[in-house]
């Protein structure tokens, strides 16, 4: 009945996770809006599963989590160790890999 | 016996395996087993040939062909070229004294190159890719595979002119032999494609002999003459004829035994070997004939003037190579193609002793070519002498001796021949003439009068090893019983060369030509011209030859034995006809103007105007432009993650574009 | 009463979004994830799915925040700088872009909604929907080479992990 209500809040939260990915500079802010993103999809997901009465929905929604908890793991473990040469985890001190 | 033919390049190219790719090791542990191979090789080919020949002489004439087809080679639609090898007495003629005059001189190479450090495997493997290249030449029973030893031949003598490649001179005068063969080579494709072509347009795709000389006779006479003359162009590189003799002067660069070996006894005679092989084309060509006739006329005088003045011992071998090939080249031209190939034969006996002679006479002076140099040498080299005097009166046709036996039959057919006239015959006998001359003057300067070597070198004079002078010995004997088997009606004896090749000339193998039967068959021409003519005239004309010869000897004798004044005054005398004879009337530099320099610039101009502006223009430039365009767009390529994000975000919205739309 | 409610927590997890945007201290912007992840929890109980919302809260708040909260204290980051403010990196193409992306994203989701959706999504359609023993009769049948593949990635990114963050 308010699917559409959902959905709407979710195209939201994706739209300010996209947001923040194109505006922040801070890589660990960047991660936090992948972040949303990852949420937002996760909703959208379930709304449409939900009609379905089934779990596939259910567990592609595991399968992110897991993934976000595999790249929280490998991107903080970069990050740590972009910080230890550099100094900085300001994404735009990174741009060597160009022509 | 006659299957076993396929045995006879089969050795050579094992010789060439073993040494060539193993040669370097068996040189660093034992040299001798290097030249035992090469000669085993060698030897075992002239067994095989020896044994098929004297098969052959069993059999009756009508017997003696036999098409031996090993494996096809190339096969294309109707057309086929097979490995096959053509046993018949031509074949096996050439293939005897090229296999026997080889082994010969692979021996002879064992004492003189003795003394070579490091390229001695070499040398034999080249030898031996050379007799595999000559057998192929000489057995194939097809103009292509013909022409795969024709190459290989040019090849073995590049790599051997140019075997002592780190001296500059020699590598010069390889290249040059190889250019001036390349020259030929293409004209011999040409008339060989041409002869498929035309062949085909009748529905014969072969290039096989018997199949081409059966059917020759469909071809047009026009078509004759052109193929005829574009096989001559090939014919004139490969045995130095004018107007490419040029390379083989410059071919003494290589080692004597080679000289001996391919610039003189084996490959040379290529040319003359193939026209007698075609003679049923060429006598459908009577213009064809007229030119070869014509220049193998003046080379033969030509050469025979340059001669008369060069001082290098090997410079006038080579020479007079050109000079008799000329002779050669002559007999086949007014049809008596039994007389050429006679020459040739004695020609490859006392050419390669000649050669060996003089390269037993450079081993002895220790390198020493120049024969101002030498002189003495008589009592010192007694057997090296002897057997240079014998090769001598062999060549300048003394009487008794081979090349009088020869010589004679061409200038006899040059003179009452149809094809011949008494121009051709007058040449042939001047430079007969000259011939005698030029050779003994070679004699006296070499071993008669007092030494003129330095005192360091006189010290060193010795005879060669046993190995160089067995060979002589066999070849000095050779060199007189080898004219024999043609002695001339005339002369009491039966002309055994003209009965043996009987079966080959102007008769296809196996079959008669009709084309060719309107033509009266060319052995029967020499008969009947030798019946007609009378044997007064020919008593008389030989009579002529000999006394000229003697003439010459006895202008030698006054020249450079009795008043050695002499050539020295006429060479101031005559300062202009010295020093045209002298630069070898200066057909190098004219070449060199005419020819080399406007190719030459022509090949500048298409290297720096074509080739570099133009199509490397177009190549570089298009890499440019593409580098130009890489160079703009790179810039997309910032590394900054969030711009990739924006383009990123920027697909993604075209792909939902896209899902909208087709909702 | 269930629109309201639904209306209430979107509401609150796009303003908790916009604060994890906009907050200048890292360690803020990590605190306002955890209070996002928790209305997101409440949104995906309202749809009836207890078992993911547990997980929401346990799995990201618990695991995944801790763990980037640990990362910041790690990094020592000082507050966010003049380059890293947002209005300063407002550009009105990325905006339009933005807005554009947003526009299409919910057509999209409408467009594409099961029709059985469409016709309701009261308590009776959810009932017995994300209860744990449907999610594990899926996981163990259906769903086990996939999910013991996701363990297989998770362990990877362990060891990945490890291996790039250990001083050489």
């Amino acid at each position: 009945m308010y699917q559409n209500v959902y959905l709407t809040f979710s195209a939201l939260l994706f739209a300010i996770g996209a947001f923040g990915v194109l505006t922040r500079k801070n890589a660990i802010v960047v991660f936090l809006c992948i972040e949303i993103m990852l949420g937002a999809a996760n909703l959208a997901f379930i709304v449409f599963t939900a009609a379905n009465q089934s779990a596939e929905g259910i567990f592609m929604v595991m399968c992110v989590m897991a993934v976000a908890g595999a790249e929280a793991a490998v991107g903080l473990a970069i990050f740590v160790l972009l910080y230890r040469k550099t100094g900085s985890i300001n994404i735009d001190k990174f741009n060597l890999l160009k022509w | 016996m006659f299957d076993l033919v396929w045995l006879i390049p089969v050795f050579p190219i094992l010789g060439v395996f073993v040494n060539g790719l193993l040669g370097r090791r068996i040189e660093k542990t034992n040299r001798s087993i290097v030249h035992w191979i090469a000669c085993t090789a060698v030897g075992l080919s002239f067994l095989v040939t020896a044994g098929i020949f004297l098969k052959m002489l069993s059999l009756p004439p009508e017997q003696r062909l036999y098409d031996f087809t090993w494996f096809t080679w190339i096969s294309a639609g109707s057309f086929h070229v097979s490995i096959g090898y053509l046993v018949d007495p031509l074949s096996m003629f050439m293939c005897m004294f090229v296999t026997g005059v080889g082994f010969l001189i692979h021996i002879y190479s064992i004492g003189y190159m003795g003394h070579e450090e490091g390229g001695y495997y070499r040398y034999f493997t080249y030898l031996n890719l050379f007799m595999f290249s000559m057998i192929n030449l000489i057995l194939a029973d097809n103009f292509l595979l013909m022409f795969l030893g024709w190459e290989g031949v040019g090849l073995c003598s590049y790599l051997l002119i140019a075997f002592w490649f780190t001296d500059m001179a020699n590598a010069v005068a390889g290249k040059k032999a190889f250019i001036t063969n390349r020259v030929g080579d293409f004209f011999f494709a040409v008339g060989m494609l041409f002869l498929l072509v035309n062949l085909g347009k009748h529905g014969i795709w072969s290039l096989n002999f018997t199949e081409v000389f059966t059917h020759a006779s469909i071809l047009s006479p026009k078509l004759i003459t052109i193929i005829c003359l574009l096989f001559f162009m090939g014919c004139t590189a490969k045995s130095a004829q004018i107007p490419l003799y040029i390379w083989l002067p410059d071919a003494m660069a290589g080692p004597t035994p080679v000289s001996a070996l391919i610039h003189a006894a084996t490959m040379v005679t290529a040319g003359v070997y193939f026209v007698a092989r075609c003679n049923i084309l060429y006598t459908m060509s009577p213009i064809a004939m007229g030119v070869v006739a014509v220049v193998g006329a003046l080379t033969a005088f030509f050469a025979a003037t340059i001669a008369l003045t060069q001082n290098d011992i090997k410079k006038v071998l080579a020479y007079s190579t050109v000079s008799q090939l000329g002779y050669m080249f002559l007999g086949l031209g007014v049809g008596a193609f039994t007389a050429g190939l006679f020459h040739v034969l004695t020609h490859s006996f006392f050419k390669a002793l000649l050669f060996l002679c003089a390269g037993s006479v450079i081993h002895a002076m220790g390198g020493e070519q120049d024969m101002r140099n030498m002189g003495g040498l008589r009592k010192k080299i007694p057997i090296t002498f002897w057997t240079m005097l014998i090769a001598t009166l062999a060549i300048i046709g003394f009487p008794g001796f081979s090349g009088f036996f020869s010589k004679d039959e061409i200038l006899w057919q040059a003179f009452s021949s149809p094809h011949g006239n008494i121009f051709l015959w007058l040449i042939g006998y001047l430079a007969a003439a000259l011939t005698a001359f030029y050779m003994f003057r070679l004699i006296f300067m070499t071993f008669f009068n007092e030494c003129r070597a330095s005192e360091e070198v006189k010290k060193h004079i010795h005879e060669s090893p046993k190995s160089m002078t067995i060979p002589l010995m066999i070849l000095a004997i050779l060199s007189i019983v080898g004219g024999w088997i043609g002695i001339p009606k005339s002369l009491g004896g039966h002309n055994l060369i003209e009965r043996y090749f009987e079966p080959v000339m102007g008769i296809g193998p196996g079959k008669l030509i009709s084309g060719a039967a309107s033509h009266e068959t060319i052995a029967h021409v020499a008969e009947t011209a030798g019946e007609h003519a009378s044997f007064g005239i020919q008593y008389m004309l030989m009579a002529a030859t000999t006394l000229i010869v003697f003439a010459g000897i006895l202008t030698a004798w006054m020249m450079y034995m009795k008043k050695r004044e002499i050539p020295e005054n006429l060479a101031q005398k005559h300062s202009t006809p010295y020093r045209l004879l002298l630069n070898k009337w200066f057909i190098d530099e004219i070449y060199e103007a005419f020819v080399i320099k406007p190719l030459h610039s022509f090949a500048m101009f298409l290297w720096k105007g074509i080739d570099v502006l133009v199509i490397d223009g177009i190549v570089n430039g298009t890499a440019r432009f593409f580098m130009g365009c890489g160079r703009m767009v790179k810039t997309i390529q910032t590394g900054y993650v969030q711009q990739y994000a924006v383009s990123f975000l920027f697909g993604v919205m075209v792909l939902i574009g896209y899902y909208i739309y087709a909702l | 009463m269930e629109l309201f409610a639904i209306l209430l927590f979107g509401i609150a997890a796009t303003t908790t979004a916009l604060f994890v945007i906009f907050s200048k201290n890292t360690v803020h912007s990590a605190l306002w994830m955890v209070a996002n992840c928790f209305t997101v929890a409440v949104l995906f109980l309202l749809l009836n799915s207890q078992f993911i919302a547990i997980l929401q809260i346990i799995v990201y708040a618990g695991a995944i925040m801790m763990f980037i909260l640990y990362a910041i204290m790690m990094l020592n980051l000082k507050k966010a700088g003049d380059e890293d403010q947002v209005k300063n990196n407002l550009a009105p193409g990325r905006l339009l872009i933005l807005g554009l992306f947003f526009i299409g994203l919910i057509i999209l989701g409408i467009g594409f909604s099961p029709q059985a959706l469409k016709g309701g999504m009261g308590a009776d359609a959810l009932a017995g929907f994300g209860e744990i023993n449907l999610v594990a009769n899926y996981i163990f049948s259906k769903g086990l080479i996939p999910f013991e593949l996701v363990s297989v990635l998770l362990t990877a990114a362990v060891v990945g992990a490890v291996y790039l963050a250990k001083k050489d």
